[in-house]
């Protein structure tokens, strides 16, 4: 018998042609007790399903959606899926995060996860419920934007049913694709370019029995306590202003990424702020399922319709690409909905290209910083995979890179290949190591360290051994958040984070576990995570950072200097190794 | 973190703190000072200032009031041989970390970073020692000195010589007078009268220190603090971080840290503030 909260197996579905097959992966105790789900488990099925060496856009690849043994309780945050695959765009782990009912719906499908594989003959979706699999053509929906997909494909099949879906990017093999369901996104690392490779418009599921936890009115309890606890001040600034409520304070502080990372303040951050649209934009809330924060903040466009916008999509198409103008990142914002790519890589590779062609390394006169229109035009090139700057782009800014050379290659925003989120590393360098090292490549949501850079807990202007420790410490949180899973900004709610999580999840599973297990499950996953990606071929070479981060200081605002010398990144990273208890390669000892 | 690094590479702070206090009649190092001591006030004043590390000589056996995180304490050898002692034992305790250091006593009130910087610039690469001569007398507790003068003013002490002035004699000077000193525009901007040097030695003195209005400080607040009429820059009067917090009506719990200068963040609510500070209140809860 599973323990609460699971069913004990994952669904791994082989499609082929117009068909698919099904198969049940037994999930024992031990395996779900070590790796709970999310992020973790998803590790684990990859470990398990991924011949090693496979091209991630290749039919064999495995696409897992995972969940949760908290999916489905009434925990607040809990309805939360992971998509875990190998990114076409780092050729390494990526593992995204998404909050839906799809997440609900998926689980009680009657599995943990559900694995996809294999190639259809035409445009198609899968769909999953407890009577089993079955694939269905859709080529009409070809082109779509994954809403209008998920639309149709509720009209179709019903209302029952779920879908994760991508558009037109994810058809085209951008490598930075996401998957979508109700407008929010997997979007990091090109999972979406995964489902296309296998010609899967969506995959779809439909609820059809339970998961029983362990003691129901304990997790009740749990939940009523820490729904009100998620009304605190540790979340106010989620649910006043939402994530765009960074812009301005990190302009403030010098850590706004500006203009492909050569400044970290912009003279247009007010134009953006969450405060000023506030005041002149009409806004509207909104929260994912079973969420009591309500952190999304919906602005009105000029000229009709609305958008929601976060700090990273207005960081990385706003300041990063030199626009100012909000209306211009609301369109480039939409855009990227539309064609269902992740705006951290667009933003950052289009930002790259401005560069390139302001250098002259990329005959493209328009593509310009503070162009918001040249955004819009080069969003829709790699949208379309344009021939020429579309196909260049459409690889992301590390193969860019490689094809045009030059030198362009160091100042490419990216670790690993994946493009970096809106946090400076010159001036939070705590988060310098954690952007380094991390398994899925420059990366907020796997290593939050720029929490201790912006807490005082260490000097952010001088990374050294705090900082290693800061880094391990957020870098293990995410892991248990992001496998149990909870939404991280209820992070600052937890006193005691690894106490209280293990006292949520106590009475779903009816395990009798503690911090230290929970820890120790945090430092398995991720040395899981190393394991594959040096299976994948990753090196300690790897854990660095651009050459511009590391070779050229950034002036402060107060005219201080910023530097990180690549002595002292390397430094943080041995030290980083030696935590883990990993060799001076970074691969772990046992 | 700090204001200023020097281009010598790190630079100390020595803060003499094991004077008799006899004038005063109890110990200056233990007088309040907006919530904290006179001896925080300082030590904190430096540490957010300087690059290197900031050390406190205190007399054998003294009792000090609470000092900033990170803040060492060093002893004078002999009690109540003079500053020139306790320069000694300053520099001594922090030349491996830094080639020079600003020394002063614990009771200067006004002391600004601008001043601060300026002395630390003012020495020369010839010059073994930066001496202010402000306010119409030499200041050797304002002044900066090269770490390798800890064993020739030591030798001095053990020979009996205990003035600074003896000390100045067998090395080079470098003499900033008023003139020099205001010609820094930060100096002249946020300490025109150079308060930096005033020290309270007398009840009357501490009184009228502590009776001044605190500096003008620019204050932000920023995302959710924002709310309830506080967006956007003000001045307000404010000794420490917490007075400016209390200023716009913040309470700082763990849930908001502070900028200080857009460089240094803060959760200290004791952190000394002066003229021409801009403190940026932000959600601890970053990122998203």
């Amino acid at each position: 018998m599973a323990p609460g909260g699971y069913f004990g197996r994952a669904l791994v579905v082989d499609v082929a042609g117009d068909a698919a097959t099904a198969a049940p992966l037994p999930l024992d105790d031990a395996v779900l007790r070590a790796y709970l789900g999310g992020v973790g488990l998803g590790t684990w099925l990859l470990h398990t399903l991924s011949p090693a060496g496979v091209d991630p856009l290749a039919p064999e690849a495995p696409l897992a959606f995972v969940f949760s043994p908290l999916v489905g309780t009434p925990l607040t945050t809990s309805a939360k899926f992971a998509v875990v695959a190998t990114s076409p765009l780092t050729g390494l782990l990526t593992d995204a995060l998404a909050s839906s009912q799809f997440a609900i719906a998926g689980k009680l499908t009657g599995h943990d996860a559900i694995v996809v594989r294999g190639r259809a003959s035409v445009l198609s979706v899968v769909l999953v419920d407890a009577s089993g699999v079955r694939v269905e053509p859709c080529p009409e929906l070809a082109g779509l934007p994954a809403a209008d997909a998920e639309t149709a494909l509720s009209a179709r099949f019903g209302r029952g049913w779920r879908s994760a879906a991508i558009g037109p990017a994810g058809e085209r093999g951008v490598r930075f694709a996401t998957i979508s369901h109700d407008g929010r996104h997997a979007g990091r690392g090109g999972l979406g370019a995964v489902l296309g490779a296998k010609n899967l418009k969506a995959v779809l599921v439909r609820a059809g029995t339970k998961a029983a936890v362990a003691d129901a009115p304990a997790v009740l309890a749990a939940a009523r306590d820490l729904r009100a606890r998620s009304f605190g001040p540790a979340t106010a600034k989620y649910r006043e202003l939402g994530t765009l409520a960074n812009l301005l304070a990190f302009n403030a502080v010098s850590t706004l990424p500006t203009r492909n990372f050569t400044a970290a303040t912009f003279d247009g951050a007010p134009r953006l702020a969450a405060e000023e649209l506030h005041e002149l934009r009409g806004v509207a809330r909104n929260s994912c399922a079973s969420c009591s924060i309500g952190c999304e903040h919906i602005y009105s466009r000029r000229g009709g319709g609305s958008q929601r916008m976060e700090y990273e999509n207005v960081f990385a198409l706003g300041p990063m690409c030199g626009v100012s103008d909000p209306d211009d990142v609301f369109a480039a914002s939409a855009r990227c909905d539309e064609l269902g790519i992740d705006t951290i890589s667009a933003g950052g590779t289009i930002a790259w290209a401005m560069e390139c062609a302001e250098r002259g390394l990329l005959d493209e006169p328009w593509l310009r910083f503070g162009d918001g229109a040249a955004l819009l035009r080069a969003l829709d090139a790699i949208g379309t995979r344009s021939p020429g700057l579309g196909e260049l782009l459409a690889q992301g800014s590390r193969h860019a890179a490689g094809v045009v050379g030059h030198g362009s290659i160091d100042f490419a925003p990216q670790v690993k290949g994946l493009e970096l989120p809106g946090y400076e590393p010159r001036t939070l360098q705590a988060m310098a190591l954690g952007l380094a090292v991390n398994s899925r490549g420059a990366d907020h949501n796997r290593s939050g360290a720029y929490e201790a850079d912006l807490s005082g807990e260490v000097d952010r202007l001088d990374g050294g051994d705090p900082h290693v420790h800061a880094a391990i410490a957020t870098e293990d949180r995410a892991a248990v958040m992001d496998s149990m899973i909870l939404c991280k900004f209820l992070r600052g709610v937890f006193t005691d984070p690894f106490t209280e999580w293990a006292a949520l999840l106590a009475p779903v599973t009816g395990w009798d576990l503690d911090a230290d297990e929970l820890r120790a499950t945090a430092r398995r996953i991720v040395t899981a995570k190393r394991a594959f990606n040096l299976r994948a071929g990753a090196t300690a070479a790897d854990d660095t950072l651009p050459a511009r981060m590391l070779e050229t200081p950034l002036v402060l605002a107060s005219g201080r200097s910023a530097a990180l010398t690549a002595d002292t990144l390397r430094s943080m990273v041995a030290g980083y190794y030696a935590a883990r208890g990993w060799d001076a390669e970074g691969r772990p000892c046992t | 973190m700090v204001d200023v690094v020097s281009s010598e590479g790190p630079a100390a702070g020595v803060v003499l703190a094991g004077g008799r206090s006899s004038r005063m009649g109890t110990a200056k190092a233990a007088l309040e000072w907006h919530g904290s001591t006179l001896l925080y006030r300082t030590t904190a004043l430096l540490a957010r200032t300087l690059d290197g590390p900031v050390v406190v000589v205190a007399a054998p056996g003294q009792d000090l009031p609470a000092l900033p995180a990170g803040v060492a304490v060093t002893e004078d050898p002999v009690e109540g041989r003079g500053p020139l002692q306790g320069i000694a034992a300053g520099l001594t305790a922090v030349a491996e970390r830094a080639s020079q250091a600003f020394v002063c006593s614990t009771d200067m009130p006004f002391l600004h970073p601008a001043f601060v910087r300026c002395v630390l610039g003012g020495l020369t690469p010839a010059a073994d020692v930066a001496l202010p001569f402000a306010r119409g007398f030499r200041q050797p507790l304002a002044a900066v000195y090269r770490t390798s003068l800890a064993g020739p003013a030591a030798e001095l002490v053990a020979d009996g010589m205990l003035k600074p002035g003896m000390l100045f004699a067998r090395c080079t000077v470098t003499s900033l007078d008023d003139a020099r000193l205001l010609s820094d525009p930060d100096v002249a901007r946020f300490d025109p009268d150079l308060d930096s040097v005033v020290n309270v030695n007398e009840p009357a003195d501490y009184a009228a220190a502590r009776g001044r209005k605190p500096a003008e400080v620019v204050v932000e607040c920023f995302g959710a603090l924002a709310s309830d009429g506080r967006r956007g820059p003000r001045p307000v009067a404010a000794a420490t971080l917490a007075a400016a917090a209390d200023a716009v009506g913040l309470t700082l719990d763990r849930h908001v840290v502070a900028a200080l200068n857009g460089d240094q963040i803060t959760r200290d609510p004791l952190l000394p503030l002066v003229a021409g500070d801009t403190v940026a209140f932000l959600s601890a809860d970053a990122g998203g």
